[in-house]
């Protein structure tokens, strides 16, 4: 299932945060992991690896630079899917009140 | 914030939805696989979906058959969400004999908010892969994958 690619890049903070520095603008990967002063870049390598893998970044080269953005759309699936499985849980909450409803008339 | 709000009409009294919110055997009917509830202004609010998630809070509103408002997070190590870091507001209105039936999920970021609100995001993790490790209205009896 897509979405669960999705959710498993999103689990990661680091992931997150990159998700939010190139949220609004196009940033180079060294850029990207200057702002990690913990992490190494290898690891912020794989970090963005995971991510365009799951969509949620795009990757674009300019000379020998690698540069990222933050793919909207596919973050807004996410949403999407949210608001399903609370459609999905309401419903199950009118199927059980209106058989117990029912169940009250036939008293 | 962002908001997510859902309406679902049922037709049933606001008298029979009630129970279905506020009692734990009850609530194990359409949701969550072990509850505990405390219906009232500060107290607790936890509901184990499918068998592995953790969904934690506590009750801040109460009025009987019409309105239930909880603070809503997920009590899991790897999850930077706290309990209570969400508001959920269920509201009944009655319309003859039916009800219609309005969630309003608050504190949640919507896609534009991410900047702002990045911890925002471990909630939709949650019960998103809750959602995902079920796939449809069966996954609160837990079974066999999404626990492992």
């Amino acid at each position: 299932m897509p979405i669960d690619a999705t959710l498993k890049a999103l689990a990661e903070p680091r992931r997150r945060e990159i998700l939010r520095l190139v949220w609004s603008h196009e940033l180079p990967a060294t850029a990207i992991a200057d702002h990690f002063r913990e992490v190494t870049r290898p690891a912020v390598s794989q970090h963005l690896g995971v991510l365009r893998a799951a969509g949620l970044v795009s990757e674009r080269r300019d000379g020998t630079r690698r540069l990222y953005r933050a793919e909207r759309d596919e973050i807004q699936k996410v949403r999407a899917f949210l608001d399903d499985y609370w459609t999905s849980g309401l419903s199950r909450l009118r199927d059980v009140a209106e058989a117990a409803e029912r169940e009250k008339g036939k008293q | 914030m962002a908001e997510l709000v859902q309406e679902i009409m049922i037709e049933a009294t606001p008298e029979t939805i009630w129970p279905f919110l506020t009692d734990p055997d009850k609530h194990l009917e359409w949701e969550g696989t072990k509850v505990e509830l405390d219906p009232r202004p500060g107290g607790v609010y936890r509901v184990l979906v499918a068998g592995a998630y953790q969904s934690a809070g506590e009750f801040v509103e109460l009025v009987p058959m019409e309105k239930i408002v909880f603070t809503f997070g997920w009590d899991q190590d790897d999850n930077p969400i706290r309990p209570g870091s969400t508001t959920v507001e269920i509201t009944l209105h009655r319309e003859g004999d039916k009800t219609r039936l309005r969630l309003v999920h608050q504190g949640l970021p919507d896609a534009d908010a991410v900047e702002q609100h990045r911890h925002g995001w471990g909630h939709y993790l949650d019960r998103l892969s809750v959602r995902a490790a079920g796939g449809d209205p069966g996954a609160d009896r837990g079974p066999g994958g999404e626990a492992s």
